[in-house]
This record gives C-alpha cells, sequence and structure tokens, in this order.
C-alpha cells in the first residue's frame, strides 16, 4: 500500500488500530471457509461509526476495496480479503447502546454478539430470536448481512424480520439510515435489500432489533423413526394439524452415530432417524399441541419418544443435536458441510436422490437439517488421504444444485460468498443477476465494496468448493455449527 | 402541449405486460383494483396505464410447503377464499378489504394490517416476485421456500415501491395455518388508558395477535387473541382477567369498524365525538366530527377542512402521546406496533407530518380528496440519495410512477 495512504489511515485511528505487520495481517486471511485465504494489505480496527465512515472515505478517494469482517465466522468466504485491499474489523464497536423494554427493542453497535443482545435482554423478559448456532461469537453486524437463522427460524423467521433499521455507512463514505422505529416504511425497503447483502452494499455501524417476549413454556420431545421418510411424514402432518413448532430437526443414522459417540446425550444408536421437536407459547396452547405432535409421531410408527423432563434433558438433547457437526469429524477423516433448501414436501424425494448419488460416487453422506423449513446440511464424508476430494467436492456441487433443481435454494443460511458465486446461474437467470448486479451499482457504482463476492464472476468460478476444516472457534469448543 | 388521452392496456398474462412496456413509449402508470390511487404523492398524468386486474389467479399452491404464487392483479380477498378451503390463509388481516385490492397493490404500497404485530406486514410474507423493468427485463427472485439467502432479496426493494421500479408480475407468499379459533376482546377508554393495558398484555405471556386502540366517544381497544379450540377460552379468561374491569368479549364486527377508520374514507370522519386523549390533566383533544365533509368524488374545489388520512408509525410507546397532539377526527392505533392511521383536516396534513417526525416517526398521505394539494411525504429519508440511485439504476428514463415520491423525487 502507498505509504501516504497508510499515513491517512493512521492520522484517522492511530497507529496501534492500522495493521501491516504480516504476522497480524494473516489472522484476517480467511472466515469459517479455511479453504481460501486472502492476506489483505492492512487491517483497519476503528473504535466509532464516525471512524467508520472516515476509513470508507480515504478507500473511496483512492479506490482501495474494502471487505467488512465482523466475527469471521461466515462459512462462504463472504469476509474472505480482496488482493490490494483493506479488512476493516468491527470488533470494537461492541457496544449494547441502548435496551429499551417498553418498545421491546435493543440498539447495538455492529460488534455485539448475538448471544450477548439476549444476555441484555434477560433481564426484562425478553430474548432475540434468531439464532445462529454461531451465537456466542458471531456479529450482529454479520448477523445482518448474512440475513442469518437458526433452529428457530422456522417460527421467528430470520434476521431480517427482526431488524428495524440499520445505521450503515455506504460505499462513498456517507452515513444513513435504513427503516426506522416501527416496521411502517417509507419508500422502498432497502433495508430489507441490504439486510442478507453479505458485505457487499455497505458496513452496518449500528442496529436496532425487535425482541420477543420470553414464551411461557417450552416442550421439547425427541422421537425415534423406522426411517428418514417417516420422520420427513412427521414433519409434513404436524404442519398439515395447523401446528408451528419453534423447531423441527432431524438427524439419520451416520448424524446419530456421531453426535452420540461424541455427547452421550441419550440418542438411540440403532435408528435410522430421529426427529428433535420444540413447541413454545402459553401453557395451554403448548399442551394440547404437544399431544396432537405424539399422536402423529405414534401413528408414523415411531419407536421410541423421549420428552425432556426438565430444562437439563432438553439443553441435552439440543446439545447431541448441536454437536453433530463437528462430530462427523469422528467417523470420518474430511467432509464438506452443504447447505441446500428444498420445498419441504420434497425432503423425502431429496434425501433418496441424495443418498443415490452418494452410492454411485462411492462416499458416504451424512444428514442434519432443519426438516421444518426444509434446510439440508449434508455432510460429504470422504477421505483426503485416499484421494478422494474431488469426487467429494463435486458430490457436495451437485447437491447443492440438486435442491435448486427441486425448486428450492442454493443456501438456507450460509450465503453464497465466494464458495457458491459460480453456481448462482444455476438458480437465477443471466437477466436476474444482471438486475442485482445493477441494484449493488446503484450502492457502490466504483466496485469497491466487498468486490468478488455474491455475484458470479469468472475469476472465482475457476475455483472449487472447499472442504471441510473446523474454525478455529471450533476446536477451541467455542462454537458448533448447526 | 396536449397529451393524448392516456391508453390503458390490459395485459393478461406476464409476457403480454413485458410487451406492454416495450411497446408503449413514455410514462407509464401501474394499476392494480385502484383502490389506492390517491395514496402516497399524486401521479402525474402518464402516457398510458398498466391495468393489472387482468393478471389475476392462483399459479401453484402448495398447501403442504404453504406456499402459493399468484398472478400480482389477483384480489387478495379471492386469494383468502381459496386458501381457507385448505385451512390457511394469508396472515394479512387484508380479509376485511372488501374492495379488491390486490396482492400486488398491497405488495407496492407497502401495507400491513393489524396482526403484524405478529405476522410482520406484507414484506415479511412475500418470499419471491417477478418484475418488468423499464426495458423489458424480467427479474425474479425467490422462490418457494421461506429459507433462501442467495442473492439480493428483490422482492423488499418491490415492497413499498408504489410502481416506480415497474409492474409486479407474479408473487410468491408464505402461507399461515388458518387459526382453529379466533377472539376479540374489547375494552372501552382514551387512548393513554389504552395504551397502559397494552403494556401489561405485552409484558405478559399471552401471545396477542393484534391489539388496536380505535377513537369514538371514549374509544375502545380491541385485542385479537387466536389457538385451540378448547384452550383459547382459557387465554381469553386470563386475558379479561388482566384488563380487568369493563373488559369483555365481542363478536368479530368489532374489527369491521377498525377496517373502516383505517381505510379511511376521506371527508367522511366518524360521526361520533372523537376523544384521542383526556387524561386527568385534561388533555383532550377532542375533534370537531363532521367537520368539512368533502365530496367523495373529488369534483368541487378543494376545501383545507376535509378529511385527509395519514398513516404514521413511531416507537410503539411515544404513538399515544403523538396522537393525543393531532387534530385527529379519527384514528385507529396498534400500540404495541406503533404504526396508525389518523384522519386529519386536509390543510392539518403538513403540520402531521411535522409533529410526526418530531417524534423520530414516520408519515405518508393515504386516501384524501382528490382536490385536495397536501404535502405526501414528510422530511425526506438520510437514504434518498440512494434511493434515486437505484431508481437510476433500474428506470433510467423515469417512466414509472412518475410523481409518487413528490415531493422528495
Ligand atoms: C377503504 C379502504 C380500506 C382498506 N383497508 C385495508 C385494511 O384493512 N388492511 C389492509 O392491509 N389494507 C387496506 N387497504 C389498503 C389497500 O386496499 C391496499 O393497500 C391497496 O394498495 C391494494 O392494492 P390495489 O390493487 O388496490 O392497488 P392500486 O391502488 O391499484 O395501486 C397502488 C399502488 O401500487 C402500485 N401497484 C399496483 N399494482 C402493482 C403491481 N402489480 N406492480 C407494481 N406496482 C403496483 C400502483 O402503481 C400504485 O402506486 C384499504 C384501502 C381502502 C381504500
Ligand atoms: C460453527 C458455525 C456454525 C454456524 N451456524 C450458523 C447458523 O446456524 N445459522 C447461520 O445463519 N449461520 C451460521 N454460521 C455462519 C456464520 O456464523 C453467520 O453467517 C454469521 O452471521 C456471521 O457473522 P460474523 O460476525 O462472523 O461475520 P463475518 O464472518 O465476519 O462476515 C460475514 C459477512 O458479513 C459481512 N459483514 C460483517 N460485519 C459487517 C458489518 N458490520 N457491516 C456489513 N457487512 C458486514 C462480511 O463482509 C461478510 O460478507 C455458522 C458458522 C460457524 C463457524
Amino acid at each position: 500500500m502507498d505509504p501516504r495512504i497508510r499515513s491517512e489511515f493512521v492520522t484517522l485511528l492511530g497507529a496501534a488500530d492500522v495493521i501491516d505487520d504480516p504476522i497480524r495481517t494473516r489472522t484476517y486471511e480467511c472466515d469459517g471457509l479455511t479453504s481460501s485465504r486472502v492476506v489483505p494489505e492492512l487491517v483497519l480496527l476503528p473504535r466509532t461509526a464516525d471512524d467508520v465512515a472516515g476509513c470508507v472515505r480515504i478507500c473511496a478517494r483512492h479506490r482501495i476495496p474494502f471487505v467488512a469482517r465482523g466475527a469471521g465466522t461466515g462459512l462462504s468466504g463472504g469476509a474472505l480479503p480482496v488482493a490490494r485491499g483493506v479488512v476493516i474489523g468491527l470488533n470494537r464497536l461492541n457496544r449494547v447502546l441502548e435496551v429499551d423494554p417498553d418498545n421491546r427493542r435493543a440498539v447495538l453497535e455492529p460488534g455485539v454478539t448475538n448471544s450477548e443482545i439476549t444476555a441484555a435482554a434477560a433481564p426484562y423478559g425478553l430474548y432475540y430470536a434468531p439464532d445462529p448456532s454461531s451465537q456466542q461469537v458471531c456479529t450482529i453486524g454479520g448477523n445482518v448481512a448474512e440475513n442469518s437463522g437458526g433452529a428457530h427460524c422456522l417460527k421467528y423467521g430470520f434476521t431480517t424480520n427482526h431488524v428495524l433499521s440499520i445505521e450503515v455507512v455506504l460505499p462513498d463514505g456517507s452515513q444513513v439510515t435504513l427503516g426506522g422505529d416501527s416496521a411502517e416504511q417509507q419508500g422502498p425497503d432497502l433495508r430489507g435489500v441490504f439486510l442478507g447483502s453479505e458485505g457487499t452494499l455497505g458496513i452496518v455501524t449500528a442496529v436496532t432489533v425487535r425482541l420477543l417476549r420470553t414464551p411461557e413454556v417450552m416442550r421439547t420431545l425427541l422421537a425415534d423413526f423406522p426411517s428418514v421418510a417417516a420422520g420427513g411424514q412427521v414433519v409434513s402432518d404436524i404442519v398439515a394439524a395447523g401446528i408451528v413448532p419453534a423447531a423441527v430437526e432431524m438427524m439419520d443414522a451416520l448424524a446419530i452415530e456421531a453426535a452420540e459417540g461424541a455427547t452421550g446425550a441419550g440418542y438411540s444408536l440403532d435408528t435410522p432417524a430421529a426427529l428433535v421437536v420444540e413447541l413454545d407459547g402459553t401453557v395451554e396452547e403448548c399442551e394440547e399441541q404437544f399431544a396432537q405432535v405424539k399422536e402423529i409421531c405414534d401413528r408414523h410408527g415411531c419407536t421410541r419418544l423421549h420428552v425432556a423432563g426438565s430444562p437439563e434433558e432438553r439443553a441435552n438433547i439440543w446439545r447431541g443435536r448441536k454437536a453433530a457437526f463437528a462430530a462427523v469429524g469422528r467417523i470420518s477423516p474430511d467432509y464438506i458441510v452443504q447447505d441446500g433448501v428444498v420445498p419441504r414436501t420434497r425432503l423425502a424425494e431429496v434425501l433418496e436422490r441424495i443418498e443415490e448419488m452418494g452410492v454411485a460416487a462411492g462416499l458416504r453422506v451424512a444428514n442434519v437439517f432443519h426438516a421444518g423449513d426444509g434446510n439440508l446440511h449434508p455432510l460429504v464424508l470422504f477421505s483426503a488421504a485416499e484421494g478422494q476430494t474431488e469426487r467429494a467436492e463435486h458430490l457436495s456441487s451437485q447437491i447443492a444444485e440438486l435442491c435448486v433443481e427441486m425448486g428450492g435454494s442454493l443456501s438456507g443460511e450460509h450465503g453464497i460468498g465466494t464458495d457458491k458465486a459460480c453456481s448462482m446461474p444455476a438458480m437465477f437467470g443471466e437477466d436476474d443477476l444482471a438486475v442485482m448486479d445493477r441494484v449493488r451499482a446503484g450502492f457502490d457504482p466504483d466496485h469497491i465494496c466487498n468486490p468478488g463476492k455474491l455475484l458470479p464472476t469468472p475469476r472465482l468460478c475457476g475455483e472449487k468448493p472447499g472442504r471441510y476444516r473446523p474454525h478455529p472457534l471450533e476446536e477451541a469448543g467455542l462454537i458448533e455449527r448447526l | 402541449m396536449t397529451r393524448a388521452a392516456p391508453t390503458t392496456l390490459r395485459p393478461a398474462s406476464a409476457k403480454e405486460v413485458r410487451d406492454a412496456v416495450l411497446d408503449t413509449p413514455g410514462r407509464l402508470a401501474i394499476s392494480g383494483a385502484g383502490t389506492a390511487r390517491r395514496w402516497a404523492g399524486r401521479p402525474a398524468e402518464p402516457d398510458a396505464t398498466i391495468d393489472l386486474s387482468g393478471l389475476s389467479g392462483v399459479i401453484t399452491h402448495n398447501p403442504g410447503d404453504m406456499t402459493v404464487s399468484v398472478h400480482a392483479g389477483t384480489p387478495v380477498r379471492e386469494l383468502q377464499e381459496q386458501l381457507a378451503e385448505h385451512g390457511q390463509r394469508l396472515a394479512l388481516d387484508a380479509a376485511r378489504i372488501d374492495r379488491g385490492a390486490t396482492v400486488g397493490g398491497l405488495v407496492a404500497t407497502a401495507d400491513a394490517g393489524p396482526s403484524a404485530l405478529v405476522y410482520g406486514g406484507m414484506r415479511d410474507l412475500v418470499i419471491g416476485t417477478t418484475t418488468v423493468l423499464a426495458d423489458g427485463t424480467m427479474v425474479r427472485s425467490g422462490g418457494h421456500v421461506i429459507k433462501n439467502v442467495a442473492g439480493y432479496d428483490m422482492a423488499k426493494l418491490m415492497h413499498g415501491s408504489y410502481g416506480t421500479f415497474g409492474p409486479l408480475v407474479e408473487v410468491v407468499l408464505r402461507l399461515h395455518p388458518a387459526p382453529k379459533a379466533t377472539a376479540c376482546i374489547a375494552i372501552d377508554g382514551p387512548v393513554d388508558a389504552a395504551a397502559g393495558h397494552v403494556q401489561r398484555l405485552m409484558a405478559s405471556p399471552l401471545e396477542p395477535i393484534a391489539a388496536e386502540w380505535v377513537s369514538g366517544d371514549p374509544g375502545t381497544l380491541l385485542v385479537r387473541l387466536e389457538g385451540g379450540v378448547d384452550t383459547l377460552p382459557v387465554r381469553t379468561g386470563r386475558l379479561l382477567e388482566l384488563l380487568g374491569d369493563g373488559a369483555r368479549e365481542i363478536g368479530p364486527e368489532g374489527w369491521a369498524r377498525h377496517a373502516a377508520l383505517t381505510g379511511g374514507t376521506p371527508g367522511q370522519p366518524d360521526p361520533a365525538q372523537v376523544t384521542v386523549a383526556a387524561g386527568p390533566a385534561g388533555t383532550s383533544a377532542t375533534a370537531v366530527a363532521g367537520a368539512g365533509i368533502a365530496d367523495p368524488a373529488g369534483s368541487g374545489a378543494a376545501d383545507p377542512a376535509a378529511g385527509a388520512v395519514v398513516r404514521i408509525g413511531c416507537a410503539p410507546a411515544r404513538l399515544a402521546p403523538l396522537l393525543a397532539g393531532l387534530p385527529a377526527t379519527a384514528v385507529t392505533a396498534g400500540l404495541a406496533t406503533g404504526v396508525a392511521t389518523v384522519t386529519v383536516p386536509g390543510a392539518a396534513v403538513a403540520e402531521v407530518h411535522e409533529a410526526v417526525a418530531a417524534a423520530g416517526g414516520t408519515s405518508v398521505l393515504r386516501d384524501r380528496p382528490d382536490a385536495l394539494d397536501a404535502p405526501a411525504w414528510g422530511p425526506a429519508p438520510s437514504a434518498l440519495a440512494l434511493l434515486k440511485a437505484v431508481k437510476t439504476q433500474l428506470d433510467p428514463e423515469a417512466r414509472f410512477a412518475a410523481g409518487r415520491f413528490d415531493p422528495w423525487m
């Protein structure tokens, strides 16, 4: 980087917050998609929104590409640095600015972690609904950029349904507010466009979120089934009965084997499929629906039904479920995590096709997923040492595109980033992508805001999707994949 | 220069909409059922109007996935009737709209009813859209799954666009199960008392679907609960207890009056004297009912006192005090959402915008007598330049919906 430009950043932030030491900049070379790495020229660590705007103005003046970074837990390479660009790290903007119980909302700086929001709201009997499994460390800024969801988004929706307004630094360095104090909006919903834009439209410097009242009760059950198809039918019947569970998660035999081996959470090792169903709400509604769910499970040949009798037991069921991803490492040396969505009614069919594809490729696929909203996370197991990498990567992409073919989506919660940009044409036509590019140009005419992400570019499309490598925080046991 | 009388085109397929856009030079207006024709800014005279009411009907309904795709000109009322046969609904309380409002029109006007408290507005229910842009490009986003984070959410851009980016031709919606039982609980009182009830209600675990105060003498708070046939009565009992003396269960007709006021037929204020606030301090803002009734057809000269309907939104806890200061003749107020619809004398519209902005809220003129010349929007948002940049990208010649965002753009 031109030393004169560097000194502009130093004048703004102070030397300590402008990192160019190659050892330290390396810390930022990748996000959770550790197979792609680019060392940034500089890492900037602003402490205020005005500093962020100042950094972006310098970038805009010199046409330097910049990439916003929260906790770096993204799994699709969204926060991957760009060559000759800077990374703007937002961890130091980490204050809870306000919790307003009367209006049931909180105002946060972008570096506040997802769990900290609920922690700040809890004293008022409130909580923040979206709950990605990385919630202990991922930031609300990253959640906004990825439109993150979690096990409970079937009933409660994603980040986009819970954000009232965002303060944003646009790629020209100007500061604007998108959204407002109520859901009533003025003109086109630019806040909604920004949500899920994967850091390509600007940098979020403050977020106002809605808080919900903690439900009166939560009821959780774990049920075993003779086949994945039977479990899928239970999900359909629950929905057909007019019940919207807080969460419905499914695991197949391989995933159960791995999870049980890792946690001893009490899953049955001899069952082909298990469902975790959680209901929440008022005591009366919850009890009534819970009885119906049990009846539906029985009707589809449920072989064992375990109801969590205490908060500890409930936590245990979830521990097994949440550990499943990392635990797959126990039964396979390497694996790739996929993230596709299919219409719920096609679950059984898709799972069957995935199994056939796995057999054809000579590889095993473990399934653990959000059954309620059709969000699959097939884990393609392979051994790099035995030269299976290429076959596994191919199978993984095939599965993603199968989801699109079934009328679904390439991604349910992990975003497109650099990882899946090349698959975007499988889901969108040329015109659709060109219009998205025009929207992007409206925000970022000079193309300096996280370039190369989300929309396919020829360079990216020469690259291959990466296999799973644990995020350092996963290795440290701090977060788990769901 | 005299213009030729505007033509109206009534395409019957997405392709015909696209042909209409490509083959018709000049400025285009888009209309659904026309129920929100007078909302927001006054549209400039177009060269042609594309009327989407012929583009109607369900394309695919997947009951098991709880999704439906429809042509944009489909009246919501008709859609609801079809969905009801499967025990499903679009969770937007548009069922009360008997005027034929269309799915595309509801998206374009960013509308929401009382149940937005739980289900959100149209923005939260739309999972995919297809739109025709000024250059004939057909852009599609989203699809038949509720979970989808691939690409920009173009449906959000259309939400609240008032047709400025082009006609929506297809909309995919997420559905919800129709409730097995519904209850409506009412308690009379002025808005500040109602706000107190709502504060306690929201702190309780009772999960109301809607909580709206309707003006009158002294006004009524309406609360809706939904649930199971056997369990709802129990919860209703808990709610009656929570609200205390005067609370009672009423039939669904309680909502009909609410709908009428929300729709706000201009110039027909509530016949009853309405008291917005009658606090102990005597801060009564009683308005003169019947003042300046305008001709709904809008023939005569503008009567500045004639009623105009303004939609406002602000932080929920600020709503009651804000309303108390407005010269409103009729009000419906979502005290838990912060969204209200007020009828005010036409001459007071500018003042209402100012008061709402001062409370950190937003406001837009809805229905009004045709002749009323009042500002449609409050102060411009900080993102106005961005909005213009996006508009230029998608509609560089500004062919669509000129005037809707006056005085901003
Ligand atoms: C008396 C009354 C009562 C009402 N009550 C309620 C209520 O209780 N709850 C509720 O939710 N709403 C209510 N509404 C709201 C109203 O019906 C809708 O918001 C309205 O916009 C419905 O669509 P429309 O087809 O009539 O739109 P139009 O009036 O035809 O159009 C409105 C705007 O949308 C644009 N537009 C229309 N179709 C499209 C399209 N396909 N693509 C792009 N732009 C388009 C137009 O250009 C215009 O800017 C009420 C309205 C009235 C007048
Ligand atoms: C073990 C594990 C489990 C996970 N589970 C889930 C899950 O259940 N559900 C889910 O949705 N995701 C999940 N994720 C993915 C990831 O945690 C989420 O996408 C998260 O929201 C990313 O937040 P972050 O702060 O780490 O963002 P980063 O990874 O730092 O950045 C992600 C993207 O957001 C942009 N960005 C970050 N901050 C800002 C800002 N302030 N303004 C603008 N753009 C910004 C970046 O440029 C990048 O494009 C998981 C990840 C891991 C490692």
